[in-house]
């Protein structure tokens, strides 16, 4: 906005009579150079404003509780709104309710054991020669919670002397990685699902930039499994060449279900659930433990907490 | 040689004319051996390439080195990179118009020529890499406004449109100097907007600590300013070397210092990126961390060169002594249109170095096939300029450059006459707002 305001007058003051030193000739060009940053600007407003604007979805700019001192686990229920969702229903699943799925994971209670990813690789088709999982797990140093000195590719098991972070895709509330699709091939969901239409995605990689959580995968390769190991309740084929991630098991949870990676888990370290309904065993950890969130900071409200 | 004379002075007998152009057929019949030579091997490269997309497009992406952690590859880098020449030699033709450069006047055509090429090459680079490119068109119909790809790759399509279209328009000499005017005012702004959009597809991105900083986008600017003039000083050079085009050594001189400048700028923002995230009051762990990888193995190999090469042209190009000389500003000029590519794949291939869980990935180093998809890109533009040196008038005619200079002259009188009499000259200036 502000730009459009200043472009008038960066036009026009070459034509106020000032002290004389610019000769005619270079005023007149100047002015024109003028113009064309003039209209630079104005280009770049007018693609800029409602890229801004679309970024603030729904109540998601309103301060932390907009019911003054109210519930700040409601509020952030409340944010959790649908993000470039087409309003069709999505295949392989039933239609959105009225839950804001998010999950609760015990870093205290996780050994590391990699069944959740394992449980997760199973359900959801994930190709057995494409090289990643929706989880990663993390190896973390006791005394510190910095992912950069982490470790991603540790051996089978886990160990006593280190602590383990699963990471997924945290049904973001803020998804960058819905900002960042050119062609709205992915979106938030109603109930905080962020899903994929593989039949739309033009393969242009560019959610994985922009997702902070490492979390969006290419299927570089044609998605292989075994015959008599395919779900069919997930799609396969039509993965070929297009982006896939956690969806929290949406052909699951959202026919009253629970998420592979929870059921698979042998600690009971995850915790899935419906966030609006204050009874839920996620919204009571939420309400009385101390939780924290990964790279918090930068804004993106994960929907996965961490506890422990 | 014998075509000096006809390219330039009544058209040749075996010129075509279509849409208001002369098509110089009969240059491109009697090119000689060297020249289909040397268009056999572009053929060949572009039939390479085409194998390779093919069996892309066949097998998938697993023939590309790019993975996860490094989703972006050589084309990207290649994206920013034709960008940036294009923007870049448009800034030079643009400067005819709006400050009277009129010494750059006699490389307009090629200068709009290049940069609607360079900005085609770009964009065959975005399609060949595309897995799924068939449902680009989903781009048009369901834009995300919050992706700074629909600017930017909007903005390439316009742009070329635009370079084209200004081409035309240069040579039929349609609408004179009024209509070639306006063009420049809206080709400009549409560069400096393709530019700064690609930027942004970098640096918008809270996710990549080493991208997300304001002065991307400035520094692509001048990086882009910097090698595209110095690639319209090498082609302008090969131009003559095959006498399709004749300039004169100031032009050349004038084009050097202009060079000289802009890579001054550019050297200083890199300059003021690096120390705003070394210094200690304002290191920042994740940016300093990732900015230190440029200085280390083996990404050091790649960008401590970008450093030493953009420096030597620097001096190459200021030295009083041997600045006219044409082997002078040529290697200034390779040198920094090598520096800016190595430049671009530095910053991209380091803005994955170590992805967002803070895991270092090994560097990425292209496939053959996506090397072989690049190159035919490349032979496909270096095709479209040679053929277009054979049968477009590319020389801008003596007349029309005379006639504006003659202008230009008159001009300069008048300004002279205004610093004479100040009075009025303040008249006339505010009778002119
Ligand atoms: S974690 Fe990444 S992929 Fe998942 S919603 Fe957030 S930004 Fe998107
Ligand atoms: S890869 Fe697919 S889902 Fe990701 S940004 Fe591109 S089109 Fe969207
Ligand atoms: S299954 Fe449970 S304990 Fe094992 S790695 Fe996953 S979350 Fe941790």
């Amino acid at each position: 906005m502000s730009d459009n305001h200043l472009e008038p007058r960066d036009a026009g003051s070459p034509e106020v009579p000032g002290p004389e030193t610019a000769p005619q000739g270079l005023t007149i060009s100047r002015r024109r150079l003028l113009e064309g940053m003039g209209a630079t600007a104005a280009l770049m407003a007018a693609g800029v404003a409602p890229a801004l604007l679309s970024a603030l979805p729904g109540k998601a700019s309103a301060s932390e509780s907009p019911s003054g001192g109210g519930d700040a686990v409601d509020a952030i229920a409340e944010r959790n709104q649908p993000v470039n969702y087409p309003g069709r229903p999505v295949k392989y699943a039933q239609p959105a309710g009225d839950e804001k799925w998010v999950m609760v994971i015990d870093v205290k209670a996780c050994i590391g054991c990699r069944r959740c990813v394992y449980a997760c690789v199973k359900e959801n088709n994930i190709g057995r020669e494409s090289g990643f999982t929706y989880i990663q797990l993390l190896e973390m140093e006791p005394g510190s919670i910095d992912i950069e000195h982490a470790k991603l590719d540790y051996e089978e098991g886990g160990r006593p002397d280190k602590w383990y972070l699963p990471v997924q895709c945290m049904q973001c509330a803020k998804p960058t990685c819905v900002y960042g699709c050119p062609v709205k091939a992915t979106w938030k969901e109603p109930d905080g699902i962020v899903v994929m239409d593989y039949d739309k995605c033009i393969a242009c990689r560019n959610c994985i930039v922009t997702c902070p959580y490492g979390a969006r995968h290419f299927n570089w390769v044609h998605p292989h499994v075994p015959e008599d190991e395919i779900n069919p309740d997930v799609p396969l084929d039509e993965k070929a060449g297009t982006i896939e991630k956690c969806h929290f098991c949406i052909q699951r949870t959202r026919n009253g279900g629970t998420t592979a990676c929870t059921e698979a888990c042998p600690v009971g370290a995850r915790v899935f659930g419906d966030l609006s309904d204050p009874d839920s065993a996620v919204s009571k950890i939420l309400r009385t433990r101390r939780v924290w969130r990964l790279k918090e900071e930068l804004g993106n409200e994960p929907m996965i907490w961490y506890v422990g | 040689m014998s075509t000096q004379s006809t390219q330039w002075a009544a058209p040749a007998p075996d010129t075509k004319r279509l849409i208001g152009i002369d098509w110089n057929i009969g240059g491109l019949l009697h090119a000689g051996p060297r020249f289909y030579a040397f268009i056999s091997l572009l053929v060949t490269v572009i039939f390479l390439g085409l194998m390779a997309w093919g069996a892309f497009l066949f097998n998938g992406g697993g023939l590309m080195a790019m993975r996860d952690t490094y989703p972006w590859g050589l084309w990207f880098t290649n994206y920013m990179y034709y960008v940036g020449l294009s923007a870049g030699g448009l800034a030079v033709y643009a400067s005819v118009h709006l400050f009277g450069a009129e010494q750059f006047r006699p490389l307009s055509r090629l200068a709009v020529l290049q940069a609607g090429v360079l900005v085609m090459m770009a964009l065959l680079g975005i399609i060949t890499d595309m897995e799924r490119f068939w449902r680009a068109g989903w781009m048009l119909l369901t834009p995300n406004p919050t992706s700074p790809f629909v600017y930017t790759g909007s903005a390439a399509n316009i742009y070329m449109i635009i370079a084209f279209v200004d081409l035309w328009i240069l040579i039929t000499g349609k609408g004179g100097e009024k209509l070639a005017m306006r063009m420049t005012l809206i080709a400009l702004p549409f560069a400096v907007y393709l530019h700064t959009t690609t930027a942004f597809v970098l640096s918008l991105n809270k996710a990549r600590e080493l991208w997300n900083s304001a002065v991307m986008v400035p520094i692509f600017l001048t990086s882009a300013t910097a090698s595209g003039i110095a690639l319209l000083m090498i082609s302008a050079y090969i131009m003559q070397r095959f006498n399709v085009m004749r300039f004169k050594k100031s032009m050349f001189r004038s084009l050097s210092t202009l060079l000289a400048t802009v890579i001054i700028i550019d050297l200083f923002l890199l300059g003021v990126e690096i120390l705003s995230i070394f210094w200690p009051t304002s290191n920042h762990p994740g940016h300093s961390a990732r900015m230190a990888l440029f200085f280390e193995a083996p990404y050091g190999w790649v960008f401590i060169p970008v450093l030493i090469l953009g420096v030597s042209a620097f001096a190459l190009l200021a030295g009083r002594n041997r600045r006219h000389l044409p082997a002078v500003q040529l290697t200034a000029a390779a040198m920094y249109v090598v520096a800016i590519f190595l430049k671009r794949y530095t910053l991209m291939a380091m803005g994955f170095a170590i992805d967002p869980l803070g895991q270092f990935t090994a560097p990425y180093f292209p496939s053959l096939v996506e090397i072989l998809i690049a190159l035919m890109i490349l032979a496909i533009g270096l095709l479209i300029m040679a053929v277009a040196a054979k049968i477009l008038p590319l020389q801008v005619p003596d007349q029309e450059i005379e006639e504006h200079a003659h202008e230009h002259v008159k001009q300069r009188a008048e300004w002279a006459a205004l610093d004479a009499e100040p009075q009025a000259a303040q008249a006339s200036v505010t009778e002119a707002g």
